[in-house]
Formats: C-alpha cells, structure tokens, sequence
C-alpha cells in the first residue's frame, strides 16, 4: 500500500515536471510547491534552526525550479536533486553566518511537518499517537531525522543516505531502532489499555 | 537476535525497500511472534497515515512566495485574485497614506519609534476593511487544544475554549493577532515588524519571544506570563501605562478594572483572596513543587494540566475547559478550598478522584455536570 503510495507521489511529481518545462503550467509549478516546499523548509530549519531562513532558502530553490523551467526534464530526480540542493544551500548560509560549513547529525533540530497539526484533527489525536510522537521526539536528532525523512517525505533510503553523507546500512540501522521504540511503546500501551 | 531483525524488516516493507526474500522472512519470523502483529498493525497504520495539510496557510506560503519572486523581477500570474484586490488595496492605501502624512507629521515621527516604520511597508495602516476581509479566525472548543502556525512562522498553541484572529498575510507593518482566551506564543525574532496581540483589555507587544496570554472574557484576570525574552504590555484603557516583564515573571491584572475603569469596584466586591490584586501586579511565574521545571503557566501546551495552590473556583475554571464539563458548588465553601495538582494523562474521574482524595470533597456527576458538595 505504501510501495503504492510512495511511487504514486514521485509519478506525480514526474507529470508537473513535464507539464511545468514542457507548457510553462503555473497551476502544476503551484501544485509542485504544495508537495516540496514544505519538506525542504523542514530539512533546512533542521540545520539552521531559523524558520525565517528556511523559508527564505527554500523559497529560493523553488524560485530557481521556475527559472530552469526549460531545462527541468534533464533532472532525473527532482525530489532528491531539490533535497541535496537544500543542503548545499543550508550549509552555504551557514558559512555565511558562522564561517563554518559543517553540521553534527547529533544536534539538528528536527520539526515534523505532522508537528502542525489541523486544528479539526487535533482533538481527534489519541493518547496512543501522543506518546508515540513523545517517542519520536525522545530519539536521538539523527535518528528522527532519518525517521522523519523515510516516513514523512517518502525519501528511499538511497536518497536519504545521499543527502545526508550516511551509508545505506546506517539508514537501515536507524529506521529499525526508531521503530523498535514505537513498538515498544505500543505494547506496553496495550498492556494498560487493553 | 530475531526480535531486533522484525524491526529491520518491517521498516524496509514498509519503505518499499524490501526484497521478496526478505518479506518472506518477515512473515517467517511473525509466525512464531504472532503477539507482535498488534504494534506491526498500528505502525503500518501510523506509517501510512497522510499527513493533512493546512491548505489556508499553503495558500499563503505561496503567495508570499509568488511575491518574493515578483521582487525579483519574475512574474506569475496565478489564478489568485486575491492578488489584483491587493495591487488595489496598495493604490488605495498609498494615496490615504499620503494625506495623512501631509496631515498629522508629528504622529508620524512618534509611529515611526513605535513600530520601525518602513514607508516600504506602510501600506494597509489606514486599510481597516481590508484587514477585516483578510483574518482568519480559529477558535478551540472546551476540551481541544491546537497548534496553529502563523504567516510569518510564528507558533502559537491555543488553549481550550479559545479563540484566535489573524491576518492571512502579515503584510503590514505590524503582525497582529486578536486574542480571546488562553495561547502559548513563540513568535519569531523580526525587529522591523514587531507582533501585537490584541486582548479585550491589553495590548502585547514583542519582537520575538515565548510567553503566554491568558484572557478569558469569563475570567477575573488577565495574566501574561513571560519565558523568554522581553514583552511590553499596555493598556487598552489608558495606553501610557506600560509595563515590561523580565522572564520568568507575570503580570496579572484585575479585568473589572481594566473594563469599567471605576475604582469603586473595590468596596462593592467581596472576594477578600482577591483584594491583593487590584492593582497591577508582577509576580514570578510558578513552578511544580515537584518538578521544577514545568511552570503551571505554559505547562498545559504539554498536555499537562497544573494548578499550585490556587483556590477551587479557579481550578475549577481549569477543569471545565480541559474536560468540557460545567463544575457547580452546591457547598460554597468548597470554593475558597486551596489546591495543588498536575494531570497528565488522567480521565474526568482519575482526576475528580484524585482531587477529592486530598482535599476531602465530595461530588456527583450528572451528565456533563459536577457537582460539588
């Protein structure tokens, strides 16, 4: 179902693509932003941690998708390219700032896009799904990172070892300790709500 | 160790990363554990879930980015018309912007302190219908709390019962917000646009900073309670009164004051616990006696209902919009009662109970009523 849901997602952005180089379409470039901007803001903010900024640079970056519009089908993955290219720019801002361009994956901040809840779902968030955001939130940055990458934006482990500089196996290490801890806290959930 | 091995596994069937061989293993190792396939189910679930979005603030993301691009010199022409009516708000504004410049210069220059003014900015300062056309209101029935993030990034959890109105864009001068209720703000640093909430009986300034606002219309007090960095409160009554909080403190200020502004209020009302509060005062915030780092002020953004040593119809007060119940005192001497308690994860009756139990009450519940006697 997931398979399904993943490819679907990266078919989609595939047709804007086209649509966007092939007939200028403003709908489709509006449409691509819905789906990208919020998880290159989240990406970025996880290692800047100024919300001003991630806007800033992710607006920038899909400026730049409409600049290039012409040349947009030569990019084969657009997701991963804008993703690599938020990195880039969010280390660039920090030599800028800081006159370092280095970031530890042991002190991102990471924000969950889930995090900003719909107000008419809120109060339908049960106990179960708190604690198991409380989870999330108690695992180390990278871990939630990588957690958040996979699940949230539908990043294939390749890509995410990709963007941020891991092996393969070390994503593969960390999804699984994420979820050990989410079934962790469900079963002994259902020990006491049975 | 197989137990670490389902996780692996599950993760990658899940990504869409796992080969045949490896689901068939899965299945394999499930057979044998069948009381895992409960936490296998919710995570699947979970993992699946779409995360909804937030259309409205999309809406505005866009824009403003279609703005930054037309700074730049790019033009898209969205099917938005909520583009044109701005291009002739601006007109509209820039010219009742001029004679009011011609007009009163010396309000000008003091507006110019208050606010950092930028003329690039100016333009829906005189614009009152247009801000009205251009808010968005979210309100939070008893019993619900949210979270909503403003235009400009801000956070801000609202509590129970509350009610929050904002500009859709935040293109003034100013950010303002208009706030009835209880809310946790942690609004983000912009100097040349400094953030003013809006309370029946104050107004808030800051330019970046966490604190929280409590201003109930059927509460007695308006309380702000300031975490980080430095607010500047003034009345609505008399705006030459200011006050600015240091952080960890509060001001706390009686409304029937505020409102009427008619001292003599004082002799007609009979609460003595209350007599210490007529005027303005700045107290520390207060921390749990048992854990000191949660205050009883902003603890409820962390689901977490406390009260230290607050007499029974206030925590009464509490009660009623976290559990959506109305509470009613057929013994009114339970009232003045003092009383310290935090929940957590406690139902209605977990946390009657609890309170009961050491303050030697006794209630009954009656459909969504509590009775006190």
């Amino acid at each position: 179902m997931r398979d399904n849901n993943n490819s679907n997602i990266n078919r989609k952005i595939n047709e804007l693509k086209y649509q966007i180089s092939r007939y200028e379409d403003q709908t489709a470039y509006k449409s691509l932003f819905f789906i990208l901007f919020p998880s290159l803001q989240n990406f970025i903010f996880t290692i800047l941690k100024s919300r001003v900024w991630a806007e800033e640079i992710a607006s920038d970056l899909m400026m730049d998708v409409w600049i290039k519009r012409e040349r947009l089908q030569d990019i084969e993955n657009l997701k991963l390219y804008l993703f690599v290219s938020a990195r880039h720019a969010a280390l660039a801002r920090l030599k800028q700032e800081n006159k370092i361009d280095v970031f530890s994956l042991d002190e991102v901040e990471v924000e969950f896009i889930s995090d900003y809840i719909n107000p008419a779902q809120a109060s339908e968030c049960t106990e179960l799904e708190y604690k198991i955001a409380k989870t999330v939130k108690g695992l180390p940055p990278a871990c939630q990172l990588i957690y958040k990458l996979a699940k949230e934006d539908r990043l294939k482990y390749k890509e995410i070892a990709e963007i941020l500089h891991l092996s393969v196996k070390t994503i593969d290490n960390q999804l699984a300790i994420a979820l050990k801890r989410i079934a962790e806290v469900i079963g002994t959930h259902k020990k006491i709500f049975p | 160790m197989s137990n670490d091995r389902i996780w692996m596994l599950l993760t990658r069937k899940l990504s869409g990363e796992a080969t045949q061989t490896e689901l068939e293993e899965l299945y394999a190792i499930l057979a044998v554990h069948p009381e895992q396939l409960h936490s296998i189910e919710e995570i699947t679930q979970l993992w699946n879930q779409v995360t909804p979005q937030d259309t409205d603030f999309m809406e505005a993301t866009f824009l403003a980015h279609v703005e930054r691009m037309k700074s730049r010199g790019i033009i898209l022409n969205t099917d938005e018309p909520v583009l044109d009516e701005n291009e002739i708000e601006k007109v509209k504004s820039i010219s009742a912007w001029k004679k009011f410049r011609i007009g009163i210069f010396a309000t000008l220059a003091i507006i110019i302190i208050f606010a950092g003014w930028s003329l690039l900015h100016s333009k829906n300062i005189t614009d009152t219908q247009s801000i009205a056309t251009k808010t968005k209101e979210v309100k939070t029935l008893n019993g619900t709390r949210t979270k909503i993030i403003l235009p400009d990034g801000s956070h801000v959890w609202l509590n129970a019962g509350s009610k929050l109105n904002y500009q859709k864009k935040f293109d003034s001068n100013v950010r303002e917000v208009f706030l009835s209720g209880e809310a946790y703000f942690d609004v983000v640093h912009n100097a040349k646009k400094p953030f003013i909430i809006h309370t029946a009986t104050i107004n808030i300034k800051v330019l970046g900073t966490q604190f929280n606002v409590k201003a109930y219309d059927d509460d007695k007090i308006t309380e702000t309670s300031l975490i980080k960095g430095s607010v500047e409160i003034s009345l609505k009554k008399n705006a030459s009164k200011k006050y600015i909080l240091k952080p960890n403190q509060k001001l706390v200020l009686l409304n029937e004051i505020l409102l009427d502004g008619d001292m003599k209020v004082k002799s007609t009302h009979k609460d003595s616990g209350d007599i210490a509060m007529y005027a303005p005062q700045i107290k520390e915030l207060t921390y749990l006696k048992n854990d000191n780092n949660t205050n009883v002020e902003s603890s409820w953004t962390r689901n977490i209902l406390s009260f230290e040593d607050e007499p029974f119809y206030e925590v009464a007060k509490k009660l009623e919009r976290w559990y959506d119940v109305s509470i009613i005192f057929e013994n009114k001497r339970w009232e003045h009662q003092y009383m310290s308690g935090a929940f957590e994860n406690e139902n209605l009756a977990q946390a009657m109970n609890a309170l009961k139990f050491t303050t030697g009450f006794n209630y009954k519940q009656e459909g969504n009523t509590i009775i006190i006697y």
